[in-house]
């Protein structure tokens, strides 16, 4: 034992396996995670990047206006991405949930006002997103998701949720939150919407 | 010649410094991780090498690793052991940079901090050079710190 290297290697993993155990389940649900399966990579793909709104800039506008049509449902895909524009247009539409796939101590540093925090990597994400179904969504009303834009795929995974929970209209608004500050749009901090 | 840096690579307190360093840096690599596993969970999705089941529970085991290798590596107990999984962990880790590397991937390494730090594609590459070039250098002291705990031991047999 005194010099067996290989079992004292086997010996500290293994105690390692231990205190990761207890250390995870002694956690709060924010620092949690799951042990498996709870993390998935987006696996439908993503239409073309194009802007929901295309050639034409989706005005902010009411729900009856013909920007409503835009922002159909789409059964037959997981989600299509949008642009800063259209967020903008949504959420001055108002009664569109905004869901923040950052972490939740991210999202209180700052996210969209009204956005709630649905962070993927912690272990209660799973749960949000039945605990939001069971909200009463009407699953082919629009919802956006976003997270720190550039190559960050959180609001994706998290739009995946949504997509096999029920919900046939979730939108990624690509650029996310440093878009949204960069066009000088309003932000809220804190742990409240 | 041979045998004077011989005698200074097996210098006790040369061998000392070597673990409580390399020991030292594995602690306060895994601190972070520790205290925050989701982002950590993030980092290692990022390098796109282990399956989504899998990135849960190597965000959670691999730190608490580091930590008690590189305690055991201050602490002088069980110091092979440390040794042999500070240079297995190591190994893993210039595997997996090089493989992100190889194949044009820009990642942050998650090495000492797991938040995301908002670099640029080619300072995010510039990094993965470095994290190759220091692991390389970690895994000699890691070598030093297995193979002297070795020497030391049939020294004391005699």
């Amino acid at each position: 034992m005194r010099d067996r290297p290989i079992l004292q290697a086997v010996l500290i993993a293994a105690a390692a396996g231990v205190c990761a155990i207890v250390s995870n389940a002694a956690a709060g649900p924010q620092r949690r995670v799951a042990w498996r399966g709870a993390i998935s990579p987006p696996a439908v793909p993503s239409p073309a990047p194009a802007s929901v709104s295309g050639a034409s800039a989706v005005p902010a506008a009411p729900a009856a206006s013909p920007a409503s049509s835009a922002f159909a449902p789409h059964a037959d895909t997981a989600w299509v991405e949008i642009s800063g524009a259209d967020a903008s247009a949504l959420h001055a539409r108002g009664g569109v949930p905004f869901l923040d796939a950052r972490r939740t101590a991210v999202y209180r540093d700052g996210h969209i006002p009204g956005a709630r925090p649905f962070s993927v990597w912690e272990a209660d994400a799973d749960e949000k997103v039945r605990a939001f179904f069971a909200e009463g969504h009407e699953p082919s009303a629009p919802i956006v998701v976003y997270c720190s834009g550039g190559d960050c795929e959180d609001s994706h995974m998290l739009a995946q949720k949504l997509y096999l929970a029920g919900f046939d209209a979730v939108f990624v608004y690509k650029d996310g939150f440093p878009d949204w500050r960069k066009r000088g749009l309003g932000t809220a901090k804190g742990a409240n919407p | 010649m041979r045998g004077g840096s011989s005698k200074i690579l097996a210098h006790p307190w040369l061998s000392i410094a070597v673990r409580v360093a390399l020991g030292g840096i594995f602690v306060a690599a895994a601190i972070p991780k520790i205290a925050d596993p989701p982002s950590f969970a993030h980092m290692i999705y990022n390098y796109r090498l282990l399956p989504g089941g899998l990135v849960g529970a190597a965000a959670l085991w691999m730190p608490w690793v580091e930590l008690l290798a590189g305690l055991a590596l201050v602490a002088g107990v069980w110091r092979r052991g440390g040794a042999l999984l500070a240079g297995g962990l190591l190994v893993l880790f210039v595997a997996a940079v090089g493989i992100n590397l190889a194949r044009g991937h820009a990642i942050d390494c998650g090495c000492f901090d797991v938040r995301d730090a908002g670099k640029t594609e080619a300072a995010r590459f510039a990094d993965m050079r470095w994290v190759l070039v220091r692991d390389a250098g970690m895994l000699l002291l890691a070598a030093q710190a297995f193979f002297l705990a070795r020497r030391e031991r049939s020294r004391q047999r005699i």
